[in-house]
């Protein structure tokens, strides 16, 4: 009967672990929001759901695509730079009117992502290297266009960043309909598949005659536009271009919305529900810790203890 | 992790196709700087091209004036005292290491005002910016005498780590003015003076414009420079004293970092006035944060006035918020030391005395001068 136990016990603690791993960011935004219904005064109020969710929205959309490059056993590290990209191309081409601006921006965060993702998979760079390489070259070359913060005036600009459709603002509507894009990407599409199992194994992946290069290409070009996307929607919510501090450390912040969420940084398995709760989390405990008017070093204390308590179920649960 | 090396797989299997896939890897890339360039050169059309305006220091009404002088009670500093030999400026060349990038209206000004005076007096002026990595000011300031500097101005990263830099600067008695903030070493001996601004006194005007706009009754937040930073403790510290001696019914009930950044004032003011919806002020420690609280108030859909809002800095956006109803006062902080410095430096090299601690007369914008003081805004 000991022997029962002591055999089942690694297994129950591993199923425990693997569920912290899936389930854990929802226990934990659960946990948060009644925390907060319980002790924070006025916090079910339809304004403050709308302010965390404008908040979260830029920061969910560059954690998509950092979960794709993360998937794909690779890291995007240049995702803020090419935000701040983005803010200083909308600003020199908004006068054309806001939807070229944007189209520029885009190819803007696709040209960034063609760059880190040929060094990536014809080079042979290593992700890590190779996106840094480029998160200081992008943040460079975009001061160089807008070297200080400049205004923007644009009417179109500013209804995308404070108008709203049916009461839920543009931002979130954005940030929700690319949850659901990259979701059905990764579930069910060729590129969501192979992206996959490229992830899992390049060589194995290689070896099944999979375009890997093309792929792994497409991944950096995806989080370089989502990443573009975001910094225009952040460029229109302050209704200023600001390429000096738009985006600094968003790279952190979107790695640990993904690792959160339970995506393995080993690649090869993409949680985008789990993604979009992990920048929720984030975004809570953040708000959480100002609105009770906690020293500001609390917050990245309380995110370094989240971040720790999520590797440490992946890794846990990965050493079978 | 996977014992195989990823990426390395198909060459070994392949030799043949090896440069073919480097030519292609390399046209990607030439494409894809091609796609960047255009981008970058190409036909970019602005908002409001044709539209800037902006005047940065050189007009002469704008300097600053000296709130303490150099007449005797204050330390003072001699050529003969500091070791040395006297020179004629004009003959001589400065050498200005500038601490973070031209990239906010501050550093701009400041820059700006260095070179249109130097320009003026016709002194040669060598430049440097350290662009917030201090291990480059250091360089900087070593690359600078290396140049043939006669004279140093300074704007200091840090206060502390010059101790290397001024030993050779002290070694061929080259005079050093700081600007804007202070170094932690012996003025006239390692350096000759300092010219700036007294942050706490800053923060204290920010409380009495803060208590007039209220009627010292009410509930008050601060939004905080970035931490760490002798800026944000200086003007956070005069504030609360002066709030605490002047106005006991104001009450600070927030505070958090907005890291001098419009964003992050936004975001943290958003917060703010969700969980303190009857917030009565705002105090954001610069003109930044400030206009990221507006956007907060007008987002939240306050009108202006509401919450009253008072900030530091001076910069134009920040004085036109006050013309438009939204701030109800900014303190100054003068960038343009041009003519200060040179001044200082003209002075002391003639071989007459100077102050050691020489702090500037801030102005202050209220809806009373707003709009006459929005020229002189930077």
């Amino acid at each position: 009967m000991t022997d029962l136990a002591l055999r089942r016990a690694p297994a129950d603690r591993e199923r425990m672990l693997g569920l912290l791993q899936d389930y854990g960011v929802y226990a934990g935004v659960t946990v948060l929001i009644l925390a907060n219904i319980a002790f924070t005064p006025h916090f079910v109020s339809a304004e403050n759901f709308r302010t965390q969710a404008v908040q979260v929205a830029p920061v969910l959309i560059v954690a998509l695509g950092m979960a794709l490059a993360i998937g794909s056993e690779g890291v995007d590290l240049s995702v803020g730079s090419v935000m701040a990209l983005a803010t200083s191309l909308v600003s020199l081409y908004l006068g054309y009117g806001p939807w070229i601006a944007l189209i520029v921006a885009m190819l803007g965060g696709a040209a960034v992502g063609l760059a880190s993702g040929s060094l990536i998979a014809h080079i042979g760079v290593q992700p890590i290297v190779a996106t840094l390489a480029l998160m200081v070259a992008v943040r460079g070359i975009a001061l160089v266009m807008l070297p200080q913060l400049k205004d923007v005036r644009d009417p179109g600009m500013a209804t995308l960043g404070s108008g709203d459709l049916l009461g839920i603002p543009y931002l979130v509507l954005i940030a929700a309909a690319l949850a659901l894009l990259v979701g059905f990407t990764v579930r069910r599409t060729t590129f969501g598949r192979q992206l996959l199992a490229i992830g899992d194994s390049r060589p194995a992946a290689q070896l099944a005659g999979l375009p890997v290069r093309r792929v792994l290409i497409l991944v950096y070009i995806c989080s370089g536009v989502l990443a573009a996307i975001a910094g225009v929607l952040a460029t229109a919510r302050l209704q200023a271009s600001d390429p000096t501090s738009l985006g600094n450390l968003m790279e952190l912040s979107a790695i640990t919305a993904v690792v959160v969420g339970g995506t393995p940084l080993s690649g090869g398995r993409i949680r985008v529900g789990g993604t979009v709760a992990g920048a929720v989390l984030i975004q809570l405990l953040t708000a959480t810790l100002i609105k009770h008017d906690l020293p500001p070093s609390w917050t990245q204390i309380a995110q370094a203890v989240v971040i720790v308590l999520a590797v440490y179920a992946a890794r846990e649960r990965g050493k079978r | 992790m996977s014992a195989l090396r990823p990426g390395a797989a198909p060459r070994w299997g392949n030799a043949m196709t090896s440069s073919a896939v480097r030519r292609t890897a390399t046209r990607t890339l030439l494409a894809t700087t091609l796609v960047a360039s255009i981008a970058l050169t190409g036909c970019a059309k602005s908002e409001d091209d044709g539209a800037n305006d902006k005047n940065t220091g050189s007009t002469g009404d704008s300097g600053q004036v000296v709130a303490t002088p150099a007449a005797g009670n204050a330390e003072t500093c001699t050529v003969e005292k500091f070791g040395g030999k006297k020179l004629d400026l004009k003959s001589a060349t400065v050498g200005f290491s500038q601490s973070e990038k031209e990239a906010n209206p501050f550093r701009i000004a400041e820059t700006a005002s260095i070179k249109a005076e130097a320009g003026n007096r016709g002194v040669k002026l060598l430049t440097a910016n350290a662009q917030s990595q201090f291990s480059k000011q250091i360089s900087d300031v070593q690359d600078l005498i290396a140049k043939g500097a006669d004279l140093l101005v300074i704007a200091p990263l840090n206060s502390d780590g010059w101790g290397p830099v001024l030993r050779g600067a002290a070694a061929k008695h080259i005079p050093i003015v700081t600007i804007d903030r202070k170094i932690n070493a012996t003025a006239c001996k390692d350096y000759v003076s300092f010219i700036g601004s007294d942050f706490v006194e800053q923060g204290k005007r920010a409380a009495d414009q803060m208590i007039e706009a209220t009627g010292g009754k009410g509930k008050v937040a601060i939004l905080l420079g970035a931490a760490g930073n002798n800026v944000t403790t200086e003007r956070t510290k005069g504030f609360k004293d002066q709030i605490k001696a002047k106005a006991p019914g104001l009450q600070v009930v927030f505070e958090q970092t907005g890291e001098f950044a419009r964003e992050k004032g936004q975001q943290v003011t958003e917060q703010l006035i969700q969980s303190n919806p009857g917030i009565t002020g705002i105090y954001a420690e610069n003109d930044e944060m400030g206009l990221g609280a507006v956007n907060a108030l007008k987002g939240a859909g306050k009108k202006a006035g509401d919450v009253k809002i008072v900030t530091i800095d001076g910069t134009r956006n920040a004085v036109q918020g006050i013309v438009d109803g939204w701030i109800d006062g900014v303190i100054e902080s003068n960038p343009r030391f041009g003519p200060l410095a040179f001044q200082t430096l003209d002075t002391f090299t003639k071989g007459e005395k100077v102050s050691q601690n020489i702090v500037i007369q801030d102005s202050a914008y209220t809806g009373k001068n707003a709009k006459s003081g929005l020229g002189k805004a930077y």
